[in-house]
């Protein structure tokens, strides 16, 4: 019944039903959070035990929100397609939106496949205020979230979540997720690419734990959409400072949404500083080139000869290029090491200034290729075997 | 808050609910009442508990899904009235079914809710929750029940008890208190009601046993108020015999004075008659008086056939009105026991001492035991010698102190009906012997009495 995939779940629901649930699980994203699909588990028929299937027509829908995942009952009636649902909201028993709030409700239109997904949006945006209502009870974050709704840049993309860990005795806490209003269209789409997953919106999103009322504890979180987490070179892009302790969020994240700006800047302009790389090899090599990454100027081989030696040199152009350097790869064409490979070194450190702009880097490289060449010729006559 | 529901109401909304093919709401009718339990212990004087007991005694099924309230869950007070119609008032909650959900509350059945409680006044509205539950190869299946008073923040969830069902440990079926609103029998009973109740509506076998109830109690007054006057009646008598007790032991103590005065005159009057001279006719008195013992042939009274009571009684008539000087204790009246036949009371025994010795017979077989206190005597009934005699005269007291305990009129009576009867057969002899003139007296049960019993 768990992890249920959504072709199940919709081979199993009532036919007339199926449509609702269709666009709820094909194409349902709400909230901040749209990585995630809306998930739908257990499914149950309210008809007796004796009636054929497929008739179920209640289940649990799972909703990612401000971190948490809501866990909704949604219970219709087989017999009675055109009825609108009901819900349980699970552990939330106090939350009881105004049935006026929820036009779709009121308005139910079962021909509208659509209808149920936009209720369960309205039903998430009354979830909202629920719990930007129960911030009430900590003063310090009802300042926390009324300073950060006044900012256009993030009040109208925040989610809350607040409560008791424990329904009597536990500690209040809340968490804050915020959309950070980073601009990620700029990045080159090879990055983007590389993902195995169907990468979805870009996004950004900051998630602030508030473990106690007083804000003496709080926990930052950076999520990142996969393909910009591997744009931005993988998890290490997900550092961020630390909270500052006394601080507050409308100091915060705009630092965060700032070093993440930079970041994306950065990347983007070093994708630009690779391909004036590259081109200025190619121009600088010509025929020496045996192979370029055209998409993302991340590698660059060239075959040269000194001297009757052949030899090839492998350029990798790192993700913050041209703060870091390139490495070089020299490789001998003619011997070979133990393991049967190609005898070839590799150069991390030579001349080199990221100041410098793609035609001088070729000169300078040019350069260090024929002062290095004997040196490796040497070598690969000692150690390589033909 | 307790809760209950009869077992024909709850099978009725599981048939309902069961047999539908989709969830299922009604109503629920019944009554809520309050019940103050107080209680007395040993560590406080008194606790007051007040229970709300909620019944359910009938359920009115809704036709359909959304029959009183519209999409967004507004109830609509005119399908609500059409729906409960004139039931309206003894509605005290709702129900709902619905097949593998949670038993939790959901959305729209607390909108309904909160607008039932305003709606039809009901303050503490409960809400039944019924879910079915199935396992997945349908193998099994659970009905299962929660009701809920949701207008409450805490203690949100109330057990419901059905009567007779569940704890087969108890004996005892129990009735519930729903009334019966049964139109039918409310006909049939007051069409044969007469023959069972009277015109206030008792049984007529409650208002009969109640009769005889009381005739019993009547009677037992009466009979309470006679035992007292016989009690009353026996206490004088028993002080009569007290007093007469009092005055024959006086009696004693004047004849044993006068004859030892006598014997001492004796005794000066002639130094040389022999002490035996006085102890033969002590013996022949002594004898005389121990007419119980075989040795004793100078028993004046013994005759084969003792006469009987009634005999002696005219006998002592005749000589009463023969003696000549009744003291004033002979003319004491002779009682009669409770429950027997009565004696004619004969006229005042005479207290002569010539009577003393008369009863020398056996009238242990008389069974009329009558008290008869006018005859003076001396010594005690058994025939015992003049030792005992004297202990009788001089420590008179003392056996009538060791007295046991089952003195009754009975040996009493005897003795002196033995008193009676000696009267009539003795001579008269002297006064001075006559004054030892008691003579063995057999009690009734022939139990030799070792000193006068009163």
């Amino acid at each position: 019944m768990n992890n249920m995939s959504p072709e199940v779940a919709l081979h199993r629901i009532s036919p007339e039903l199926r449509p609702l649930l269709c666009s709820v699980v094909r194409n349902g994203r709400v909230g901040l959070d749209s990585t995630n699909c809306l998930r739908v588990t257990d499914l149950k028929t309210g008809c007796t035990s004796l009636t054929p299937g497929p008739c179920c027509d209640r289940f649990k829908l799972h909703i990612p929100y401000a971190g948490e995942t809501l866990k909704w009952d949604i219970i219709f009636n087989a017999r009675y397609p055109e009825l609108p649902p009901d819900f349980i909201f699970g552990e939330d028993a106090e939350f009881l939106p105004e049935p006026s709030e929820l036009p779709h409700l009121v308005q139910w239109d079962a021909g509208n496949s659509e209808c149920l997904l936009q209720l369960v949006k309205e039903l998430i945006q009354q979830y909202h205020h629920y719990q930007c209502q129960r911030l009430r009870e900590s003063s310090r974050l009802l300042f926390e979230y009324d300073s950060l709704l006044e900012d256009p840049n993030y009040g109208r993309n925040m989610e809350i979540y607040a409560g008791r860990k424990n329904s009597w005795t536990g500690e209040f806490s809340a968490r804050f997720l915020l959309k950070l209003p980073v601009d990620f269209s700029n990045i080159p789409i090879y990055l983007l690419k590389d993902t195995t997953l169907d990468p979805g919106e870009d996004v950004a999103l900051l998630s602030v734990s508030f473990e106690d009322a007083e804000a003496t504890q709080v926990f930052p979180k950076l999520y990142l959409s996969p393909s910009i987490e591997h744009a931005l070179g993988g998890s290490s892009a997900l550092h961020i400072p630390a909270f500052p302790s006394g601080g507050c969020l409308i100091d915060y994240v705009p630092q965060v949404c700032q070093l993440l700006t930079n970041k994306v800047q950065y990347v983007i302009q070093g994708y630009h500083k690779r391909r004036e790389y590259i081109a200025a090899f190619l121009s600088h090599f010509g025929t020496g080139v045996v192979e370029y990454d055209a998409e993302g100027f991340t590698k660059l081989t060239l075959l040269l000869m000194w001297k009757d030696f052949c030899f090839l040199v492998h350029v990798d152009l790192p993700l913050y290029f041209p703060r870091d350097q390139p490495t070089l790869t020299f490789q001998s064409v003619y011997h070979f090491t133990n393991s049967g490979q190609l005898y070839s070194q590799v150069q991390k450190t030579y001349p080199y200034s990221p100041r410098w702009d793609g035609n001088e880097m070729a000169k300078r490289a040019k350069a260090y290729f024929k002062s290095f060449i004997p040196q490796f010729q040497e070598g690969a006559f000692a150690n390589g075997k033909l | 808050m307790a809760a209950s529901i009869s077992g024909y109401t709850f099978s009725s909304v599981c048939y309902h609910s069961a047999n539908s093919n989709s969830d299922h709401e009604g109503f629920l009718l019944g009554d809520v009442r309050q019940e103050e339990t107080v209680s007395i212990s040993d560590t406080q004087i008194s606790s007051a508990e007040l229970l709300q007991v909620v019944e359910i005694h009938n359920h009115d099924p809704c036709a359909q899904l959304f029959s009183f309230y519209d999409y967004a869950g507004k109830v609509n007070e005119e399908n609500l009235n059409s729906i409960l119609k004139d039931r309206r008032k003894n509605v005290i909650g709702w129900y709902r079914f619905r097949r593998n959900t949670q038993q939790q509350m959901s959305f729209r059945e607390q909108v309904i809710h909160k607008q039932l409680t305003q709606l039809l006044g009901v303050p503490d509205l409960i809400f039944l929750l019924f879910s079915f539950i199935s396992t997945a190869n349908s193998s099994t299946h659970a009905l299962e029940y929660v009701l809920f008073r949701p207008n409450r923040r805490y203690n949100q969830r109330i057990t419901l008890s059905i009567p007779n069902l569940g704890n087969t440990s108890q004996q005892e079926y129990k009735v519930s208190s729903v009334p019966n609103t049964s139109v039918n029998y409310a006909k049939v009973i007051k069409e044969h009601g007469a023959e069972f109740f009277d015109k206030d509506g008792v049984m007529k076998d409650i208002r009969t046993i109640y009769q005889v109830y009381s005739a019993l109690q009547d009677k037992v007054q009466a009979v309470c108020g006679e035992v007292e006057q016989s009690e009353r009646v026996k206490e004088k008598i028993q002080e009569d015999v007290n007093k007469l007790k009092q005055q024959i032991a006086l009696r004693k103590r004047k004849t044993a004075e006068e004859e030892r005065r006598l014997r001492e005159a004796q005794n000066t009057d002639s130094h040389s008659t022999p002490e035996e001279n006085t102890e033969p006719s002590e013996s022949s008195l002594l004898s005389r008086i121990a007419f119980h013992s075989p040795s004793a042939p100078q028993r004046p009274s013994t005759s084969p056939n003792p006469p009987s009571y009634a005999d002696l009684l005219s006998q002592d008539d005749s000589l009463l009105s023969s003696s000549s000087s009744p003291t004033s204790a002979a003319l004491l009246p002779r009682p009669q026991a409770v429950g027997s036949p009565g004696h004619p009371t004969p006229g005042p025994l005479g207290m002569d001492l010539g009577l003393g010795l008369g009863l020398g017979l056996s009238l242990g077989a008389s069974s009329n035991p009558v008290s008869t206190p006018s005859t003076p005597y001396l010594g005690n009934g058994d025939g015992s010698s003049s030792d005992s005699l004297d202990r009788q005269a001089a420590g008179q007291e003392d056996d009538e102190d060791d007295d046991e305990d089952d003195d009754d009129e009975d040996e009493d009576s005897s003795e002196y009906e033995n008193l009676v009867s000696e009267t009539t057969h003795l001579p008269v002899v002297s006064g001075s012997v006559l004054a030892q003139g008691r003579p063995a007296a057999l009690s009734p049960d022939g139990d030799a009495r070792g000193s006068q019993t009163t």
